[in-house]
């Protein structure tokens, strides 16, 4: 008994670790075949896994002048992320906080930023362009903003669903109105919390890429541009690739945060 | 019982990928079809001073009348970015582009081929009004805009710099290089945004005529003026099937070139309204005529500017390959027509 239920986590994770992998070589194999296989389309529009391998390395240790830029550029964004990130999460976790306590706040605000929600970052972008400069404090101000909508709706909404009992049981034990906010309401809504900040963080990598795409600070928006000027896909192709693999990463980190919480609470049977 | 479970997610992965391979077979029969027999003829252009044989050519209708027996369409572009895709895309025949997106295109394996030059200079470098910017040694740190990144005047741009002993900042060196669309360089330097800009006619004479400073002209800014600004690309594969369509073309391409030489006045009034039409902005006569005579318009095209323009790139590192010049540039066709 003992044996099999340490046994199984480790063998159902090396197992998803082999899956992972074979994925990932069927994905790499269909996409040599249609490009350098099979040749379906010419290289200029869809070049094969050597060429975008090639920009990888030329950005990880080539020496040319536009070269050994990869880092720094996934560097650059990442600093702009987190930045952003903390303050827009520090924000919105303030609002939520209010929204959830003062009912007017709640129906107003709340209800705006569920409508702001649903305008796509880069539509923000020019507007932030125009206010605040062709300039770092344009994307700052999209990325902010991003991440402080999801993690104040998220902060209201899970406060407002922690049961009205353990108000009251908290109350009766004596506590005030500050020990009541931090010691009964955030700890009971932080499993839904953390959900927000996962959404946040997904947003707020978004925002960042669309916006340093248009305004071209050094980071990855930009090598994404660089590639579209000199005509090349590859150099897109491997930005693409090295985007989705950063913010999955830190998908994966905040999911397994998540999850930790989660089994804490009992809402989740550990797997 | 396990091994029925295990292959249950390959087999959905193959019938998820069937879509994307016959969408891919349509794709491919669809581009080989536009390359024979065209029953149109699609011609990309920028509302620049330096694709002004294009202007002409639309305004005046040149291209109607000496490309027979097909439908033209010309469509503008903002950079060479775009157009540059575009060709890609198989959607445009022949463009007017700079050097710089023609030959990474080249070296990038697209089909195209150079048959005419469209225009020299035409590009210059502007202080905004009240920064201290005397010469080219000055901009270091400044904040400098460029049309689009990698592009022709990006890439003078640089080879300005590493004249002065000045790089920018993202090779260590002070000088702040942003791409800004050269009709939103007005609003950035209003706003203090930028210090200077280079950028092509009539843009600089525009910025010129409200009070910022021309740093240098375009004889300053490379080869003494004699580098080409604008050449005519066209789809090699378009051109073996439509060798009169082409020829056409150029000699729309000739009889705008020839207008603007024979008589000013006239050219000065198409370029006008077709800018006026394209992009809603009233150009001032006197602004033209300045930004016209920093531009030369011509059909001919000096192979050596050319791979100059190829190093220049190389060194700037936006450029790794480069073409074979000599199949690149085919001048036969518009020599023949009496072109230059």
């Amino acid at each position: 008994m003992t044996t099999a239920t340490s046994l199984t986590p480790r063998r159902t994770w090396s197992r998803t670790l082999l899956w992972q992998f074979l994925g990932l070589l069927l994905i790499v194999g269909v996409w040599w075949l249609v490009t350098d296989g099979l040749k379906i389309w010419p290289k200029y529009v869809f070049p094969g896994p050597k060429a975008v391998w090639t920009e990888f390395s030329y950005g990880l240790w080539g020496s040319g002048p536009q070269d050994g830029k990869l880092l720094s550029s996934v560097g650059n964004s990442l600093r702009r992320v987190a930045l952003g990130y903390l303050f827009g999460v520090g924000i919105g976790g303030l609002v939520g906080l209010f929204m959830s306590l003062w009912r007017p706040l709640r129906d107003t605000v709340g209800s705006y930023l569920q409508g702001l929600q649903s305008v796509p970052s880069i539509a923000f972008v020019p507007f932030a362009i125009l206010f605040l400069g062709l300039n770092e404090k344009a994307v700052m101000f999209v990325v902010v903003l991003e991440a402080f909508i999801p993690v104040a709706l998220a902060v209201s909404g899970a406060v407002l669903n922690v049961p009205p009992a353990w108000r009251t049981a908290g109350r009766t034990l004596g506590a005030s109105n500050a020990a009541l906010v931090m010691r009964v309401l955030l700890p009971a809504a932080l499993p839904n919390i953390v959900t927000g900040l996962r959404t946040a963080w997904s947003f707020a990598w978004r925002a960042l890429i669309g916006a340093e795409l248009l305004t071209s600070n050094p980071g990855l928006g930009r090598l994404l541009e660089v590639g579209r000027n000199t005509s090349n896909v590859a150099l897109v192709i491997a930005t693409i690739i090295i985007v989705g693999v950063v913010g999955g990463l830190f998908d994966l980190i905040i999911r397994a945060w998540e999850g930790h919480i989660r089994r804490d609470y009992g809402l989740e049977v550990a797997a | 019982m396990t091994r029925l479970t295990n292959r249950a997610p390959a087999i959905r992965l193959l019938t998820m990928l069937a879509p994307t391979l016959l969408a891919s077979g349509a794709l491919t029969a669809l581009s080989s079809v536009s390359a024979q027999g065209a029953t149109s003829v699609r011609i990309g252009f920028f509302p620049n001073l330096t694709h002004a044989p294009a202007l002409i050519a639309v305004e005046k209708g040149y291209y109607t009348a000496q490309i027979k027996g097909v439908k033209v369409e010309t469509k503008d572009f903002v950079s060479g970015t775009t157009l540059s895709e575009a060709f890609a895309a198989g959607a445009i025949d022949i463009g007017l582009i700079g050097p710089g997106p023609a030959i990474n295109a080249a070296a990038k394996g697209m089909p195209i081929q150079i048959i005419a030059g469209a225009s020299e200079a035409g590009a210059v470098v502007i202080a905004r009004k009240g920064v201290s910017i005397a010469t080219y040694k000055d901009l270091a740190g400044k904040k400098v805009g460029v049309p689009s990144l990698g592009n022709t005047q990006d890439i003078s741009l640089r080879a300005i710099l590493s004249a002065s002993g000045l790089k920018s900042q993202a090779d260590g060196g002070t000088v702040t290089i942003s791409p800004v669309a050269p009709a939103d360089v007005a609003a950035a330097f209003l706003s203090k945004q930028l210090d200077a800009v280079i950028v092509p006619e009539p843009w600089g004479a525009i910025l010129e005529a409200q009070g910022n400073k021309v740093v240098g002209d375009e004889k300053t800014v490379w080869r003494g003026g004699k580098y080409p600004s604008a050449v005519v690309i066209v789809n090699t594969k378009f051109a073996q099937a439509n060798p009169e369509i082409v020829k056409g073309f150029l000699r729309a391409h000739l009889q705008a070139i020839n207008l603007i030489s024979k008589s000013p006045l006239a050219a000065q009034t198409s370029i006008s309204s077709e800018l006026y039409k394209l992009t809603n902005q009233k150009v001032d006569p006197r602004v033209l005529q300045l930004a016209l005579k920093r531009t030369r318009i011509t059909s001919s095209v000096d192979p050596e500017a050319m791979k100059e323009y190829g190093a220049l790139s190389v060194a700037a590192g936006y450029t790794r390959e480069l073409p074979d010049f000599t199949t690149l540039i085919d001048l036969s066709v518009i020599k023949g027509l009496g072109g230059k």
